[in-house]
């Protein structure tokens, strides 16, 4: 196999590259010609399609395959582009945009033609203000260079595309609370089906693809579907953007083909562990993913493989580690805190089971800790989420797996730290933790709990 | 016929039924419990109280189940849908969402205005669990006006959504909002947009917790104090399915009942608060007679004695009779008022009125998108009206005097002016405003020569007339209405009658001499539809659930009837 090059990353040097004239001699916006004037849109869905690109967003889904579901019939067709990034430690997207935005607006380009969306949405995280800055500049520029506006390259495709910016919702980029709050909703996710293929922004059958996704397209019209199956493992093909960051000493974002290993990452690009000392663990791809283990750091991080450690997936790809010294504890009270804040609050199992973990973990913290409350996280965790089908969208998975895969890796080091860490502080009180087990301090056989009636009745029992 | 399967047997869905799961299995007499599905609003899915095992049954009999948990509102049943309903893996989810939904909740039930009736009571009962694992804190939250009518206790909120989505779906006046994120978002009103809509008091139903609570109705009475009648509103011409709850003979709350054909699931605030004139300190209270410029108490028996006397004399005399009937009156106490005035004499005038119109219709007339966040395939959305006219009967009323007089109902301003020409003046009246007659159309009345009055309120015309009768007012009367679209609809009593006062009914059975026993509407309803073509449909007195289209036929409504009731929901299993 010939030695790696990286293509979405290749101009990432070039200052210059801002600029539409630079951008275009270096051989940008040739795909998107040869697919406006080459190809048909179906024609590009079958390419993409055949090259089996999957989603880089985090659900990995086959980015052709959810082309092809939109009606064969419909009038009109959004793309959002989603660019929400607020997975904690992800920041694959914004240099994909503040580096080299002509790639990706030549990606929506054809990925609009594909689609027959005549306008694109690309919907920015809050804080990306830079970001902001420069693709609105490289937008203006591309609609004089004339790759956007009307009849673009004669061939009677029309394409306007509108930056919105977050207002700082990690929910935002959910697919349909990305919708809801386009729309200029609250960033409510909605229930599917209908899923946004059938009916999106403003009712209409709408795409929503990652901003990496996009900028993948553009060579894969280039240099074929063969090339980019070249590259990976199995079912997870082409290059892909990691980002490394944490206890390491280079806090990076690296191109490489899809499944290299936490351990070439962190050796490779990010300079191994910070002060020398070793490493105890990793969040593989956003800390919706779950935690890798030290021993597990030889796995690919690919779509599939990463699956098999009981991680939730490869995620963002956002690769975060954890130095020997760190507690699981405190990873677990910063993911649970995350959750909690960000849960959107629809969901009774995600609005009230986040708050309920992290308040539960805070008190582990601070020594206030039962071992049965790493039993009561554990029913919690396996109870949210659109897994078991308990909630809209995904937000709770991510608040679920660092506790499952926490509970399941390091159960021993939280007994440990629940045992030695006690703190009279912030133990609960007897009566409460009679009530917990069903025992009520007033009446022996019943309980507390039932509101009213419920009362009223075990009273009279 | 399309065949589902629930919990392992077959029903047959009824024709052109558009289901979700919880619907179709609540037609069958199976619950599903929900919070946050509501009938009339788009499915949002948040509160997954309705979660189920779904599945499908193909042609060759073989049943796949989807592998997670799903929503019953979200579920459409179709041909070979299967739900499982009563599994462990469903019995433990709902004592999970239970012990979720009340993690954070204050539990105050003993002070808690919506204790008996409540939501989380309920279904905490029937499917939740015994004992609580949460030993954190919970979170405080604060109390809210939201308008003069409506306080909002946002720590009793569990966050379904519905009261937001009435506002913006039906109403469309969007007042009501969810801000914060978590388990610390909190519903909440712009500042200074107070929850004011004409149908407001609507979400306080809507709402299945103690969140949201009618201050009117403010810790004034326990719900299971309460005794329920169903009865119509008597507020406008609409004629609003209600139940008016009653303890200690006085009326304390009105609250809508479902009827697809009238109301839907609504009532208006000016409805809901109609009920205060049943209470009102200042009604007749018995029956009098005028006698030397003064009005005397009488005993019904010298009342009915004096008038009847009066009246056979005048009328051996010649003397012709205007009688005017109030749109107030039902159908019953029209049909029998007519009855006897033609029973008194040929030379009789009847006339209908006063008939107050107030502005103009007002129609609400949701869709399926406007406004709508959720799912609306399972929709029939419908509209609902405040009518104009600030009345019950018309409808009914002019059909009796039609019936008795051929085709000219007089109007009531007509027969003001008709008075010079009777000296006999009969007014039949009912409405629960004492103002219902002006001091000058009063002056133009007592210019007669005899004004006999039934009526309820103390009132101008009360001070002047010759004879006054108190009679049951419009809540302690049971009879039927017809309203603007010509549905004729039952309504029952809802308090018991006051000591001195009779049923018109029963003051017109002894005036007519028919008898001294309780007179049972259905009777008379009976007796008028045999004789009045247009009320011919109420054979036998009998008036179905949803009313009688008089005039037409009622399109099918497959999810009619459907309830929205927490104390009916968990009873249903019991
Ligand atoms: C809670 C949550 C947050 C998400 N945030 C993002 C995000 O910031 N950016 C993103 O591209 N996808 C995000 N996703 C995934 C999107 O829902 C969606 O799958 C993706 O944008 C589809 O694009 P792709 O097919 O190109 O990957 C998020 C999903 C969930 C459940
Ligand atoms: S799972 Fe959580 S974040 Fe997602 S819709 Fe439900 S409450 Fe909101
Ligand atoms: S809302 Fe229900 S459970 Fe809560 S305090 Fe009121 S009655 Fe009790
Ligand atoms: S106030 Fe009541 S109706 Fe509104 S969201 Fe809360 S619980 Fe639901
Ligand atoms: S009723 Fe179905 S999720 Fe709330």
């Amino acid at each position: 196999m010939a030695a790696f090059e990286p293509v979405l990353s290749r101009n990432w040097n070039n200052p210059d590259i801002l600029s539409v004239k630079t951008y275009e001699s270096k051989g940008g916006y040739v795909g998107s010609r040869k697919a406006l004037t080459t190809m048909s849109p179906d024609n590009v869905v079958d390419l993409v399609k055949a090259s089996e690109l999957r989603g880089r967003g985090g659900a990995g889904f086959p980015t052709g395959l959810k082309w092809s579901f939109l009606p064969k019939d419909r009038k009109e067709t959004f793309m959002c582009i989603n660019g929400d990034e607020s997975e904690p430690a992800t920041f694959n997207n914004r240099y994909l945009v503040e580096k080299d935005p002509h790639q990706f607006i030549e990606g929506i380009l054809i990925g609009c033609y594909a689609t027959k969306a005549n306008t694109a949405y690309v919907y920015l995280r809050f804080e990306y203000i830079k970001a902001i800055q420069i693709l609105e500049k490289a937008i203006a520029e591309a609609r004089v260079a004339g790759h956007l506006g009307k009849n673009i390259y004669g061939s009677g495709f029309d394409l306007e595309i509108w930056c919105h910016r977050g207002a700082g919702a990690y929910i935002c980029g959910e697919e349909t609370g990305l919708i809801e709050s386009l729309e200029g909703k609250r960033g409510w996710p909605r229930i599917k089906p209908p899923f946004p293929a059938i009916e999106g922004a403003f009712r209409k059958p709408t795409v929503v693809n990652n901003i990496e996704t996009l900028a993948c397209v553009p060579h894969i019209i280039e240099r074929g579907a063969d090339w980019f199956k070249s590259m990976g493992t199995p079912k997870s093909y082409g290059p892909k953007l990691y980002t490394i960051s944490g206890q390491v000493n280079r806090q990076v974002c690296v191109e490489l083909p899809l499944g290299v290993t936490t351990n070439e990452l962190l050796e490779d690009h990010g300079g191994g562990v910070w002060k020398g000392r070793k490493a105890k663990a990793a969040v593989p791809g956003g800390i919706s993913m779950g935690l890798l283990k030290k021993e597990e750091f030889d796995i690919p991080l690919d779509f599939e493989e990463i699956r098999k450690t009981g991680c939730l997936g490869l995620g963002t790809a956002a690769v975060t580690i954890m130095d020997d010294q760190t507690r699981i504890i405190d990873y677990l009270y910063n993911t649970t805190r995350f959750f909690a804040h960000e849960s959107c609050g629809q969901c009774t199992p995600c609005r009230e089971g986040t708050g309920w973990l992290y308040k539960t973990v805070s008190r582990i913290r601070n020594g206030g800790g039962r071992t049965e409350d790493l039993d009561l996280m554990s029913h919690l965790a396996n109870n949210m989420g659109i897994t078991p089908g308990t909630t809209i969208c995904g937000l709770a998975d991510g608040a679920a797996w660092p506790i499952k895969n926490a509970l399941a890796k390091y159960r021993e080091e939280l007994e440990d730290f629940i045992k030695h860490n006690q703190n009279p502080a912030y133990k609960i009180t007897a009566g409460q933790d009679a009530i917990s087990r069903g025992k009520s301090p007033l009446a022996s056989n019943t309980s507390m709990f039932v509101p009213g009636i419920g009362l009223a009745k075990s009273l009279t029992n | 016929m399309a065949t589902i399967i629930i919990d392992g047997q077959n029903y047959d869905l009824p024709e052109g039924a558009k289901f979700n799961a919880i619907q179709a299995a609540r037609h069958f007499g199976i619950e599903i419990p929900y919070y946050c599905w509501h009938p009339a609003l788009s499915v949002v899915a948040n509160c997954r109280m309705c979660e189920i095992e779904v599945g499908s049954k193909d042609a060759s009999g073989e049943i796949k189940m989807l592998p997670r948990l799903t929503p019953g509102c979200q579920t459409p049943v179709r041909d070979g849908t299967v739900l499982v309903t009563d599994s462990v893996k469903v019995l433990e989810h709902r004592k999970n969402i239970m012990e979720l939904l009340l993690i954070n909740h204050p539990l105050d039930c003993p002070v808690c205005d919506q204790a008996g009736e409540c939501g989380l009571q309920d279904y905490s009962y029937s499917h939740g669990r015994a004992e609580h694992r949460f030993v954190e804190e919970r979170n405080v939250k604060p109390r809210k006006e939201v308008s003069d009518l409506i306080v909002l206790n946002t720590d009793r909120c569990i966050m379904c959504t519905r009261c937001v989505r009435f506002t913006r779906e039906i109403t469309g006046t969007a007042e009501l909002q969810v801000m914060r994120r978590g388990d610390h978002g909190e519903i909440a009103i712009f500042p200074d947009h107070p929850l004011d809509n004409p149908l407001a008091g609507n979400v306080v139903d809507l709402c299945p917790v103690g969140a949201l609570l009618d201050k009117d109705f403010l810790h004034n009475q326990r719900v299971w104090f309460l005794s329920k009648h169903d009865t119509i509103c008597t507020g406008c011409s609409t004629g609003c399915n209600i139940s008016s709850e009653e303890n200690a003979g006085k009326v304390w709350r009105h609250k809508p009942r479902h009827n697809p054909y009238v109301n839907d699931y609504w009532i208006c605030d000016e409805g809901r608060y109609g009920y205060k004139s049943a209470n009102a300190p200042d009604l007749l209270a018995g029956s009098y007679i005028l006698d030397g410029g003064d009005h005397h108490g009488a005993t019904s028996d010298r009342f009915f004695k004096r008038l009847n006397e009066d009246l056979t004399h005048r009328i051996l005399d010649k003397q012709s009779v205007l009688a005017i009937f109030s749109p107030f009156l039902s159908v019953e106490e029209a049909f029998s008022a007519a009855s006897w005035v033609k029973h008194l004499t040929n030379r009789n005038t009847m006339a209908l009125g006063p008939v107050s119109v107030l502005g103009q219709d007002q129609t609400y007339s949701p869709d399926k998108l406007t406004g709508r966040s959720g799912d609306t395939s399972f929709l029939v959305p419908r509209p609902f009206t405040i009518s104009a006219e600030k009345s019950p009967n018309k409808a009914g009323v002019s059909f009796v005097i039609n019936h008795f007089q051929g085709s000219n109902v007089v109007s009531f301003e007509d027969a003001l002016k008709l008075v010079p020409s009777n000296p006999i003046v009969i007014v039949f009246g009912g409405s629960p405003n004492s103002d219902w007659i002006t001091p000058e159309q009063s002056a133009e009345i007592r210019k007669a020569e005899r004004v006999i009055l039934f009526d309820t309120t103390i009132n101008v015309l009360a001070d002047a007339a010759d004879y006054v009768a108190g009679m049951a007012t419009f809540a302690e009367k049971a009879g039927s209405y017809v309203n603007r679209d010509n549905r004729l609809q039952h309504f029952d009593a809802a308090l018991p009658l006051r000591d001195g006062v009779w049923t018109l009914l029963d003051i017109l059975a002894i005036l007519r001499g028919v008898g001294r026993s309780p007179i049972e509407s259905r009777t008379i309803l009976a007796e008028a539809a045999e004789k009045i073509l247009a009320l011919a449909k109420a054979v036998g007195g009998q008036v179905p659930e949803f009313g009688l289209n008089l005039t037409g036929q009622d399109a099918l409504i497959p999810d009619a009837g459907f309830q929205d009731d927490w104390t009916m929901a968990s009873l249903a299993k019991a």
